[in-house]
Protein backbone atom coordinates (compact mmCIF):
# COMPACT_ATOMS: atom_id res chain seq x y z
CA UNK A 1 0.00 0.00 0.00
CA UNK A 2 2.69 2.51 1.09
CA UNK A 3 4.87 1.42 -1.82
CA UNK A 4 2.09 2.11 -4.31
CA UNK A 5 1.43 5.54 -2.83
CA UNK A 6 5.15 6.34 -2.91
CA UNK A 7 5.40 5.24 -6.52
CA UNK A 8 2.41 7.36 -7.54
CA UNK A 9 3.83 10.35 -5.70
CA UNK A 10 7.20 9.86 -7.36
CA UNK A 11 5.63 9.68 -10.85
CA UNK A 12 3.65 12.85 -10.17
CA UNK A 13 6.72 14.71 -8.90
CA UNK A 14 8.78 13.64 -11.90
CA UNK A 15 5.98 14.72 -14.22
CA UNK A 16 5.94 18.18 -12.64
CA UNK A 17 9.71 18.49 -12.95
CA UNK A 18 9.79 17.36 -16.57
CA UNK A 19 7.01 19.79 -17.36
CA UNK A 20 9.01 22.60 -15.77
CA UNK A 21 11.86 21.67 -18.13
CA UNK A 22 9.58 21.81 -21.16
CA UNK A 23 9.86 18.04 -21.62
CA UNK A 24 6.18 17.63 -22.29
CA UNK A 25 6.17 14.11 -23.70
CA UNK A 26 8.19 12.84 -20.77
CA UNK A 27 5.85 14.62 -18.33
CA UNK A 28 2.79 13.16 -20.03
CA UNK A 29 4.27 9.67 -19.91
CA UNK A 30 4.82 10.00 -16.14
CA UNK A 31 1.23 11.18 -15.61
CA UNK A 32 -0.05 8.26 -17.67
CA UNK A 33 1.94 5.82 -15.54
CA UNK A 34 0.70 7.48 -12.35
CA UNK A 35 -2.88 7.27 -13.66
CA UNK A 36 -2.51 3.59 -14.51
CA UNK A 37 -1.25 2.89 -11.00
CA UNK A 38 -4.12 4.83 -9.40
CA UNK A 39 -6.67 2.98 -11.52
CA UNK A 40 -5.17 -0.38 -10.63
CA UNK A 41 -5.28 0.43 -6.93
CA UNK A 42 -8.47 2.47 -6.72
CA UNK A 43 -9.58 0.68 -3.56
CA UNK A 44 -6.39 1.81 -1.79
CA UNK A 45 -6.49 5.47 -2.77
CA UNK A 46 -8.47 7.74 -0.49
CA UNK A 47 -8.46 10.74 -2.80
CA UNK A 48 -11.18 9.80 -5.29
CA UNK A 49 -10.50 12.92 -7.34
CA UNK A 50 -6.89 12.00 -8.05
CA UNK A 51 -7.61 10.13 -11.26
CA UNK A 52 -9.69 13.04 -12.52
CA UNK A 53 -6.90 15.50 -11.73
CA UNK A 54 -4.32 13.33 -13.48
CA UNK A 55 -6.56 12.91 -16.55
CA UNK A 56 -6.99 16.67 -16.74
CA UNK A 57 -3.22 17.19 -16.58
CA UNK A 58 -2.71 14.63 -19.34
CA UNK A 59 -5.34 16.37 -21.44
CA UNK A 60 -3.71 19.78 -21.00
CA UNK A 61 -0.30 18.35 -21.89
CA UNK A 62 -1.70 16.57 -24.95
CA UNK A 63 -3.15 19.85 -26.17
CA UNK A 64 0.15 21.64 -25.64
CA UNK A 65 2.09 18.90 -27.45
CA UNK A 66 -0.35 18.97 -30.36
CA UNK A 67 -0.06 22.74 -30.60
CA UNK A 68 3.72 22.53 -30.73
CA UNK A 69 3.86 19.61 -33.13
CA UNK A 70 1.30 20.96 -35.52
CA UNK A 71 2.80 24.42 -35.25
CA UNK A 72 4.06 26.04 -38.39
CA UNK A 73 7.41 25.00 -39.80
CA UNK A 74 7.88 28.65 -40.61
CA UNK A 75 6.14 31.93 -39.93
CA UNK A 76 6.78 35.39 -41.30
CA UNK A 77 9.58 36.75 -39.11
CA UNK A 78 10.48 40.34 -38.17
CA UNK A 79 12.73 42.24 -40.55
CA UNK A 80 15.69 41.93 -38.19
CA UNK A 81 15.64 38.14 -38.54
CA UNK A 82 14.97 38.28 -42.25
CA UNK A 83 18.02 40.53 -42.67
CA UNK A 84 20.18 38.01 -40.82
CA UNK A 85 18.89 35.22 -43.04
CA UNK A 86 19.51 37.29 -46.16
CA UNK A 87 23.03 38.31 -45.25
CA UNK A 88 24.33 35.42 -43.18
CA UNK A 89 22.96 32.55 -45.24
CA UNK A 90 24.45 33.77 -48.47
CA UNK A 91 27.93 32.42 -49.00
CA UNK A 92 28.87 33.34 -52.56
CA UNK A 93 31.70 35.80 -53.05
CA UNK A 94 30.09 37.06 -56.25
CA UNK A 95 27.74 39.98 -55.49
CA UNK A 96 24.91 38.96 -57.81
CA UNK A 97 25.05 35.28 -56.98
CA UNK A 98 25.31 36.21 -53.31
CA UNK A 99 22.20 38.38 -53.50
CA UNK A 100 20.34 35.56 -55.23
CA UNK A 101 21.53 33.11 -52.59
CA UNK A 102 20.32 35.44 -49.84
CA UNK A 103 16.88 35.68 -51.41
CA UNK A 104 16.73 31.91 -51.86
CA UNK A 105 17.67 31.52 -48.18
CA UNK A 106 14.69 33.69 -47.26
CA UNK A 107 12.44 31.41 -49.29
CA UNK A 108 14.00 28.30 -47.73
CA UNK A 109 13.20 29.71 -44.30
CA UNK A 110 9.62 30.23 -45.46
CA UNK A 111 9.90 34.03 -45.66
CA UNK A 112 8.16 34.09 -49.03
CA UNK A 113 6.87 37.66 -49.03
CA UNK A 114 10.32 39.02 -48.20
CA UNK A 115 11.88 36.67 -50.74
CA UNK A 116 9.47 37.90 -53.42
CA UNK A 117 10.54 41.49 -52.75
CA UNK A 118 14.18 40.49 -53.18
CA UNK A 119 13.57 38.48 -56.36
CA UNK A 120 11.58 41.40 -57.78
CA UNK A 121 14.72 43.52 -57.49
CA UNK A 122 17.01 40.76 -58.72
CA UNK A 123 15.22 40.14 -62.01
CA UNK A 124 16.65 43.52 -63.04
CA UNK A 125 20.15 42.01 -62.92
CA UNK A 126 20.77 40.36 -66.28
CA UNK A 127 23.05 37.55 -65.10
CA UNK A 128 20.48 36.19 -62.64
CA UNK A 129 17.21 37.48 -64.04
CA UNK A 130 15.83 34.12 -65.22
CA UNK A 131 16.79 32.37 -61.99
CA UNK A 132 15.16 35.19 -60.01
CA UNK A 133 12.00 34.92 -62.12
CA UNK A 134 11.85 31.16 -61.59
CA UNK A 135 12.12 31.74 -57.88
CA UNK A 136 9.27 34.25 -58.04
CA UNK A 137 7.21 31.46 -59.55
CA UNK A 138 8.37 29.02 -56.86
CA UNK A 139 7.40 31.48 -54.13
CA UNK A 140 3.93 31.88 -55.62
CA UNK A 141 3.64 28.10 -55.74
CA UNK A 142 4.54 27.93 -52.05
CA UNK A 143 2.09 30.73 -51.26
CA UNK A 144 -0.60 28.94 -53.24
CA UNK A 145 -0.96 31.95 -55.53
CA UNK A 146 -0.16 30.47 -58.92
CA UNK A 147 -2.66 32.76 -60.63
CA UNK A 148 -0.44 35.61 -59.44
CA UNK A 149 2.57 33.82 -60.98
CA UNK A 150 0.68 33.58 -64.27
CA UNK A 151 -0.07 37.32 -64.09
CA UNK A 152 3.60 38.05 -63.49
CA UNK A 153 4.53 35.98 -66.52
CA UNK A 154 2.03 37.92 -68.63
CA UNK A 155 3.55 41.17 -67.37
CA UNK A 156 7.02 39.98 -68.36
CA UNK A 157 5.64 39.01 -71.75
CA UNK A 158 4.07 42.41 -72.40
CA UNK A 159 7.02 44.38 -71.04
CA UNK A 160 9.55 42.66 -73.28
CA UNK A 161 11.68 42.49 -70.18
CA UNK A 162 13.12 39.08 -71.02
CA UNK A 163 14.40 37.82 -74.35
CA UNK A 164 12.01 35.54 -76.28
CA UNK A 165 14.17 32.55 -75.41
CA UNK A 166 14.14 33.42 -71.72
CA UNK A 167 10.39 33.96 -71.81
CA UNK A 168 9.90 30.61 -73.40
CA UNK A 169 11.98 28.98 -70.74
CA UNK A 170 9.90 30.66 -68.04
CA UNK A 171 6.67 29.72 -69.77
CA UNK A 172 7.65 26.04 -69.96
CA UNK A 173 8.70 26.12 -66.32
CA UNK A 174 5.53 27.78 -65.08
CA UNK A 175 3.20 25.83 -67.39
CA UNK A 176 4.66 22.59 -66.01
CA UNK A 177 3.88 23.73 -62.48
CA UNK A 178 0.38 24.94 -63.39
CA UNK A 179 -0.41 21.63 -65.09
CA UNK A 180 0.97 19.52 -62.27
CA UNK A 181 -1.07 21.51 -59.75
CA UNK A 182 -4.23 21.22 -61.82
CA UNK A 183 -4.48 24.98 -62.45
CA UNK A 184 -6.35 25.55 -65.68
CA UNK A 185 -4.34 28.41 -67.16
CA UNK A 186 -2.74 28.23 -70.57
CA UNK A 187 0.15 30.65 -70.85
CA UNK A 188 0.64 32.60 -74.08
CA UNK A 189 3.80 31.82 -76.04
CA UNK A 190 6.66 33.71 -77.62
CA UNK A 191 7.89 31.82 -80.68
CA UNK A 192 11.52 30.82 -80.93
CA UNK A 193 13.45 28.32 -82.97
CA UNK A 194 15.71 25.74 -81.35
CA UNK A 195 17.23 22.51 -82.47
CA UNK A 196 16.53 19.43 -80.42
CA UNK A 197 19.63 17.88 -78.91
CA UNK A 198 21.00 16.69 -75.63
CA UNK A 199 21.03 20.39 -74.75
CA UNK A 200 17.28 20.13 -74.35
CA UNK A 201 17.93 18.25 -71.17
CA UNK A 202 19.82 21.09 -69.70
CA UNK A 203 18.68 24.48 -68.65
CA UNK A 204 18.68 25.99 -72.12
CA UNK A 205 16.19 27.61 -74.41
CA UNK A 206 13.77 25.02 -75.69
CA UNK A 207 10.36 24.86 -77.20
CA UNK A 208 7.93 22.61 -75.40
CA UNK A 209 6.68 20.66 -78.38
CA UNK A 210 10.13 19.99 -79.77
CA UNK A 211 11.40 18.78 -76.44
CA UNK A 212 8.50 16.50 -75.67
CA UNK A 213 9.08 14.73 -78.95
CA UNK A 214 12.80 14.46 -78.30
CA UNK A 215 13.14 11.27 -76.32
CA UNK A 216 16.81 10.87 -75.65
CA UNK A 217 18.22 7.70 -77.24
CA UNK A 218 19.52 5.21 -74.71
CA UNK A 219 22.82 4.87 -76.53
CA UNK A 220 23.84 8.37 -75.51
CA UNK A 221 26.82 8.11 -73.22
CA UNK A 222 26.49 8.66 -69.54
CA UNK A 223 27.26 12.20 -68.47
CA UNK A 224 28.49 13.41 -65.15
CA UNK A 225 26.38 16.37 -64.14
CA UNK A 226 26.91 19.57 -62.26
CA UNK A 227 24.43 21.18 -59.94
CA UNK A 228 23.64 23.98 -62.31
CA UNK A 229 23.17 21.65 -65.28
CA UNK A 230 19.97 20.01 -64.18
CA UNK A 231 16.61 21.23 -65.40
CA UNK A 232 13.52 21.32 -63.22
CA UNK A 233 12.23 17.83 -62.64
CA UNK A 234 8.55 17.32 -61.92
CA UNK A 235 8.55 13.60 -61.13
CA UNK A 236 10.91 10.69 -60.84
CA UNK A 237 10.45 7.00 -61.66
CA UNK A 238 12.67 4.68 -59.66
CA UNK A 239 13.14 1.12 -60.91
CA UNK A 240 14.07 -1.03 -57.96
CA UNK A 241 16.83 -3.54 -58.50
CA UNK A 242 16.55 -5.15 -55.08
CA UNK A 243 14.13 -5.55 -52.21
CA UNK A 244 10.38 -6.24 -52.24
CA UNK A 245 9.74 -4.06 -55.29
CA UNK A 246 12.52 -5.57 -57.41
CA UNK A 247 11.86 -4.96 -61.09
CA UNK A 248 9.03 -2.50 -60.42
CA UNK A 249 9.12 1.18 -61.33
CA UNK A 250 7.44 3.53 -58.92
CA UNK A 251 6.85 7.17 -59.78
CA UNK A 252 7.15 9.91 -57.19
CA UNK A 253 6.30 13.60 -57.48
CA UNK A 254 9.15 15.98 -56.78
CA UNK A 255 8.37 18.16 -53.81
CA UNK A 256 11.47 20.33 -53.95
CA UNK A 257 14.60 20.62 -56.06
CA UNK A 258 17.88 22.36 -55.46
CA UNK A 259 20.13 21.78 -58.46
CA UNK A 260 20.90 18.09 -58.63
CA UNK A 261 19.31 17.34 -55.26
CA UNK A 262 15.72 16.23 -55.63
CA UNK A 263 13.41 15.84 -52.68
CA UNK A 264 10.67 13.20 -52.79
CA UNK A 265 7.96 12.35 -50.31
CA UNK A 266 7.48 8.63 -49.81
CA UNK A 267 4.64 7.07 -47.87
CA UNK A 268 5.81 5.27 -44.76
CA UNK A 269 3.15 2.56 -45.29
CA UNK A 270 5.55 0.38 -47.23
CA UNK A 271 8.10 -0.18 -44.49
CA UNK A 272 10.33 -2.54 -46.52
CA UNK A 273 10.52 -0.11 -49.41
CA UNK A 274 11.44 2.76 -47.12
CA UNK A 275 14.08 0.64 -45.41
CA UNK A 276 15.63 -0.22 -48.77
CA UNK A 277 16.03 3.44 -49.64
CA UNK A 278 18.88 3.91 -47.20
CA UNK A 279 21.26 6.87 -47.29
CA UNK A 280 24.07 6.01 -49.69
CA UNK A 281 22.07 3.54 -51.77
CA UNK A 282 22.77 3.97 -55.48
CA UNK A 283 19.72 4.01 -57.72
CA UNK A 284 20.94 2.77 -61.08
CA UNK A 285 17.70 3.06 -63.00
CA UNK A 286 15.94 6.36 -62.57
CA UNK A 287 13.67 8.12 -65.04
CA UNK A 288 13.46 11.87 -64.66
CA UNK A 289 10.41 13.63 -66.00
CA UNK A 290 10.27 17.35 -66.62
CA UNK A 291 7.63 19.42 -68.39
CA UNK A 292 9.85 19.43 -71.47
CA UNK A 293 11.53 16.05 -71.59
CA UNK A 294 12.22 12.75 -69.90
CA UNK A 295 15.59 11.12 -69.49
CA UNK A 296 17.21 8.28 -67.65
CA UNK A 297 20.01 8.46 -65.17
CA UNK A 298 21.46 7.42 -61.88
CA UNK A 299 21.07 8.90 -58.44
CA UNK A 300 22.16 8.26 -54.92
CA UNK A 301 20.04 8.55 -51.78
CA UNK A 302 21.67 11.43 -49.91
CA UNK A 303 19.35 11.67 -46.93
CA UNK A 304 16.15 10.27 -45.52
CA UNK A 305 14.11 11.50 -42.59
CA UNK A 306 10.67 10.70 -41.24
CA UNK A 307 8.14 13.52 -41.17
CA UNK A 308 6.89 13.48 -37.62
CA UNK A 309 4.13 16.06 -37.76
CA UNK A 310 1.89 18.04 -40.04
CA UNK A 311 -0.23 16.85 -42.96
CA UNK A 312 2.53 14.59 -44.27
CA UNK A 313 3.14 12.89 -40.94
CA UNK A 314 4.26 9.31 -41.46
CA UNK A 315 5.80 10.07 -44.82
CA UNK A 316 9.53 10.05 -45.43
CA UNK A 317 11.39 12.96 -46.92
CA UNK A 318 13.98 11.51 -49.27
CA UNK A 319 16.75 13.50 -50.93
CA UNK A 320 18.30 11.90 -53.97
CA UNK A 321 21.28 13.38 -55.76
CA UNK A 322 21.36 12.97 -59.51
CA UNK A 323 24.83 11.61 -60.24
CA UNK A 324 24.64 11.02 -63.97
CA UNK A 325 22.30 11.07 -66.92
CA UNK A 326 22.27 8.66 -69.84
CA UNK B 1 34.43 27.95 -43.74
CA UNK B 2 35.70 31.05 -41.96
CA UNK B 3 35.62 34.30 -43.80
CA UNK B 4 38.93 36.12 -43.92
CA UNK B 5 39.03 39.69 -45.14
CA UNK B 6 42.68 40.42 -45.79
CA UNK B 7 42.04 44.05 -46.65
CA UNK B 8 40.23 44.90 -43.42
CA UNK B 9 42.21 42.29 -41.48
CA UNK B 10 39.07 40.64 -40.19
CA UNK B 11 38.29 37.02 -39.52
CA UNK B 12 34.75 35.87 -39.08
CA UNK B 13 34.00 32.36 -37.86
CA UNK B 14 30.79 30.51 -37.20
CA UNK B 15 30.17 28.41 -34.12
CA UNK B 16 26.94 26.44 -33.87
CA UNK B 17 25.36 25.19 -30.65
CA UNK B 18 23.75 21.85 -31.49
CA UNK B 19 21.77 19.40 -29.39
CA UNK B 20 18.34 17.92 -28.71
CA UNK B 21 15.25 20.02 -28.03
CA UNK B 22 15.14 21.74 -24.63
CA UNK B 23 18.76 20.88 -23.81
CA UNK B 24 19.69 24.52 -23.14
CA UNK B 25 21.33 25.81 -26.33
CA UNK B 26 19.47 29.11 -26.20
CA UNK B 27 20.17 29.39 -22.45
CA UNK B 28 23.89 29.11 -23.23
CA UNK B 29 23.70 31.97 -25.71
CA UNK B 30 21.56 34.08 -23.37
CA UNK B 31 24.13 33.68 -20.63
CA UNK B 32 26.97 34.54 -23.01
CA UNK B 33 25.11 37.64 -24.17
CA UNK B 34 24.38 38.71 -20.60
CA UNK B 35 27.91 38.09 -19.36
CA UNK B 36 30.00 39.20 -22.31
CA UNK B 37 27.98 42.26 -23.29
CA UNK B 38 31.13 44.23 -24.00
CA UNK B 39 32.17 41.69 -26.60
CA UNK B 40 28.78 41.63 -28.28
CA UNK B 41 28.87 43.51 -31.57
CA UNK B 42 25.13 43.37 -31.99
CA UNK B 43 22.00 42.24 -30.24
CA UNK B 44 21.18 38.61 -29.65
CA UNK B 45 18.39 37.70 -32.02
CA UNK B 46 16.00 34.82 -31.38
CA UNK B 47 13.23 33.38 -33.49
CA UNK B 48 11.03 31.50 -31.07
CA UNK B 49 7.68 29.82 -31.31
CA UNK B 50 5.11 28.18 -29.02
CA UNK B 51 6.56 27.33 -25.61
CA UNK B 52 9.75 29.28 -26.23
CA UNK B 53 11.08 26.68 -28.61
CA UNK B 54 13.60 27.90 -31.16
CA UNK B 55 11.99 28.07 -34.57
CA UNK B 56 14.93 28.94 -36.83
CA UNK B 57 17.99 29.87 -34.82
CA UNK B 58 19.38 32.23 -32.22
CA UNK B 59 22.15 34.49 -33.39
CA UNK B 60 24.74 36.35 -31.40
CA UNK B 61 27.67 38.22 -32.96
CA UNK B 62 30.72 38.64 -30.74
CA UNK B 63 34.08 40.33 -31.19
CA UNK B 64 36.90 38.69 -29.30
CA UNK B 65 39.60 41.19 -30.10
CA UNK B 66 42.72 41.00 -32.19
CA UNK B 67 44.77 37.89 -32.84
CA UNK B 68 47.94 38.29 -34.89
CA UNK B 69 46.68 41.67 -36.04
CA UNK B 70 43.33 40.33 -37.21
CA UNK B 71 40.01 41.36 -35.70
CA UNK B 72 38.34 38.07 -34.81
CA UNK B 73 34.56 38.05 -34.96
CA UNK B 74 32.41 35.17 -33.91
CA UNK B 75 28.94 34.36 -35.07
CA UNK B 76 27.25 32.14 -32.53
CA UNK B 77 24.17 30.26 -33.64
CA UNK B 78 21.84 27.73 -32.09
CA UNK B 79 19.76 25.29 -34.10
CA UNK B 80 16.15 24.32 -33.40
CA UNK B 81 16.25 21.08 -31.45
CA UNK B 82 12.87 19.66 -32.35
CA UNK B 83 13.13 16.68 -34.68
CA UNK B 84 10.79 18.22 -37.27
CA UNK B 85 13.17 21.12 -37.94
CA UNK B 86 15.76 18.90 -39.55
CA UNK B 87 16.02 21.00 -42.72
CA UNK B 88 16.55 24.20 -40.71
CA UNK B 89 19.29 22.57 -38.64
CA UNK B 90 21.06 21.61 -41.81
CA UNK B 91 20.81 25.13 -43.20
CA UNK B 92 22.19 26.68 -40.01
CA UNK B 93 25.08 24.24 -40.05
CA UNK B 94 26.26 25.36 -43.47
CA UNK B 95 29.82 26.76 -43.48
CA UNK B 96 30.21 26.00 -39.77
CA UNK B 97 33.69 26.33 -38.27
CA UNK B 98 33.12 24.89 -34.81
CA UNK B 99 30.39 23.07 -32.92
CA UNK B 100 29.39 23.02 -29.25
CA UNK B 101 27.19 20.00 -28.68
CA UNK B 102 24.91 20.56 -25.70
CA UNK B 103 23.70 17.30 -24.17
CA UNK B 104 20.83 17.11 -21.71
CA UNK B 105 21.84 15.40 -18.45
CA UNK B 106 18.26 14.38 -17.60
CA UNK B 107 18.11 10.59 -17.61
CA UNK B 108 15.04 10.33 -19.84
CA UNK B 109 16.83 12.37 -22.53
CA UNK B 110 19.58 9.81 -23.06
CA UNK B 111 18.18 8.59 -26.38
CA UNK B 112 17.49 12.15 -27.57
CA UNK B 113 21.16 13.07 -26.97
CA UNK B 114 22.43 10.13 -28.98
CA UNK B 115 19.98 10.80 -31.81
CA UNK B 116 20.92 14.45 -31.95
CA UNK B 117 24.62 13.61 -32.14
CA UNK B 118 23.86 11.19 -34.98
CA UNK B 119 21.86 13.94 -36.70
CA UNK B 120 24.85 16.28 -36.36
CA UNK B 121 27.13 13.61 -37.82
CA UNK B 122 24.79 13.10 -40.79
CA UNK B 123 24.28 16.79 -41.48
CA UNK B 124 28.01 17.50 -41.34
CA UNK B 125 28.62 14.57 -43.65
CA UNK B 126 26.22 16.04 -46.17
CA UNK B 127 28.40 19.16 -46.25
CA UNK B 128 31.50 17.02 -46.70
CA UNK B 129 32.58 17.56 -43.09
CA UNK B 130 33.53 14.92 -40.56
CA UNK B 131 32.36 14.94 -36.97
CA UNK B 132 35.75 13.51 -36.00
CA UNK B 133 37.61 16.38 -37.64
CA UNK B 134 35.50 19.45 -37.03
CA UNK B 135 36.36 21.50 -33.92
CA UNK B 136 33.87 20.09 -31.43
CA UNK B 137 33.25 20.28 -27.71
CA UNK B 138 30.54 18.60 -25.68
CA UNK B 139 28.67 20.14 -22.78
CA UNK B 140 26.74 18.05 -20.25
CA UNK B 141 24.13 20.58 -19.29
CA UNK B 142 21.58 20.82 -16.45
CA UNK B 143 23.83 19.23 -13.80
CA UNK B 144 22.11 21.50 -11.24
CA UNK B 145 18.83 19.60 -11.60
CA UNK B 146 20.07 16.78 -9.38
CA UNK B 147 19.30 19.10 -6.46
CA UNK B 148 15.67 19.22 -7.53
CA UNK B 149 15.44 15.44 -7.49
CA UNK B 150 15.40 14.95 -11.24
CA UNK B 151 17.20 11.71 -12.14
CA UNK B 152 20.34 12.62 -14.09
CA UNK B 153 22.73 10.55 -16.15
CA UNK B 154 26.15 10.21 -14.53
CA UNK B 155 28.79 12.16 -16.46
CA UNK B 156 30.75 8.94 -17.00
CA UNK B 157 27.70 7.41 -18.65
CA UNK B 158 27.30 10.44 -20.91
CA UNK B 159 30.97 10.26 -21.80
CA UNK B 160 30.50 6.62 -22.80
CA UNK B 161 27.35 7.40 -24.79
CA UNK B 162 28.58 10.47 -26.63
CA UNK B 163 32.32 10.88 -26.35
CA UNK B 164 33.79 7.39 -26.31
CA UNK B 165 34.95 7.61 -29.91
CA UNK B 166 35.12 11.35 -30.42
CA UNK B 167 37.30 12.03 -27.36
CA UNK B 168 36.71 15.78 -27.57
CA UNK B 169 36.87 18.23 -24.65
CA UNK B 170 33.75 17.94 -22.51
CA UNK B 171 32.31 20.10 -19.75
CA UNK B 172 29.73 19.69 -17.02
CA UNK B 173 27.48 22.71 -17.00
CA UNK B 174 24.44 24.42 -15.66
CA UNK B 175 23.73 26.99 -18.33
CA UNK B 176 20.91 28.57 -16.36
CA UNK B 177 23.44 29.56 -13.66
CA UNK B 178 26.28 30.09 -16.11
CA UNK B 179 28.37 27.22 -14.78
CA UNK B 180 30.49 25.71 -17.53
CA UNK B 181 29.14 28.07 -20.21
CA UNK B 182 32.31 30.14 -20.50
CA UNK B 183 34.56 27.08 -20.39
CA UNK B 184 32.58 25.41 -23.18
CA UNK B 185 32.70 28.49 -25.40
CA UNK B 186 36.36 29.14 -24.67
CA UNK B 187 37.36 25.58 -25.57
CA UNK B 188 35.28 25.70 -28.74
CA UNK B 189 36.84 29.01 -29.82
CA UNK B 190 40.31 27.66 -29.10
CA UNK B 191 39.79 24.54 -31.19
CA UNK B 192 38.13 26.52 -33.98
CA UNK B 193 40.97 29.03 -34.21
CA UNK B 194 43.58 26.26 -34.09
CA UNK B 195 41.81 24.50 -36.92
CA UNK B 196 41.62 27.72 -38.94
CA UNK B 197 45.31 28.32 -38.47
CA UNK B 198 46.02 24.86 -39.83
CA UNK B 199 43.63 25.15 -42.75
CA UNK B 200 44.45 28.67 -43.81
CA UNK B 201 48.06 28.88 -42.70
CA UNK B 202 47.06 31.93 -40.74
Amino acid sequence: MEDVKKKIKSFLQEAELYQSQGLLNEAKERYVRAGQLVKKNENLIKNKNLLKVISKKIHVLKEKIDRIESGPISVEMPKQIQDIIKHKFSFSKNDDAGALEGAIALAKFGQFEAALNEFDELIKTASISVEAAKNIIRCHKALDSLDEAANRYKEWLSENFFTPAQLNKLRVFLQGILDSQGVDIKLPKKDIITSPSLETLMDTEVSETEAVETVIPEKIVEQEINDEDIIDISSVGITFTEGPKKGETIEYDVSFQAGSIINLLISGDDKELVENLRTGVVLNEVQFYSPIAMFNGKAVVSSKSEIESGPKQGYYSLDIKVTSIL
Amino acid sequence: MANINLKNREIECKIVYYGPGRCGKTTNLEYIFKTFRKQAIGEMVSANTEGDRTLFFDFLPLGIGKIKGYDVRLQLYTVPGQVKYSATRKMVLREVDGVAFVADSIKVRRKANVESLKDLHQNLKEYGLSITKIPLVIQYNKRDLAKQGIPLLPVQQMERDLNRQLKVPSFSASAINGDGVGATLKACIKLTLQSMRKQLGW
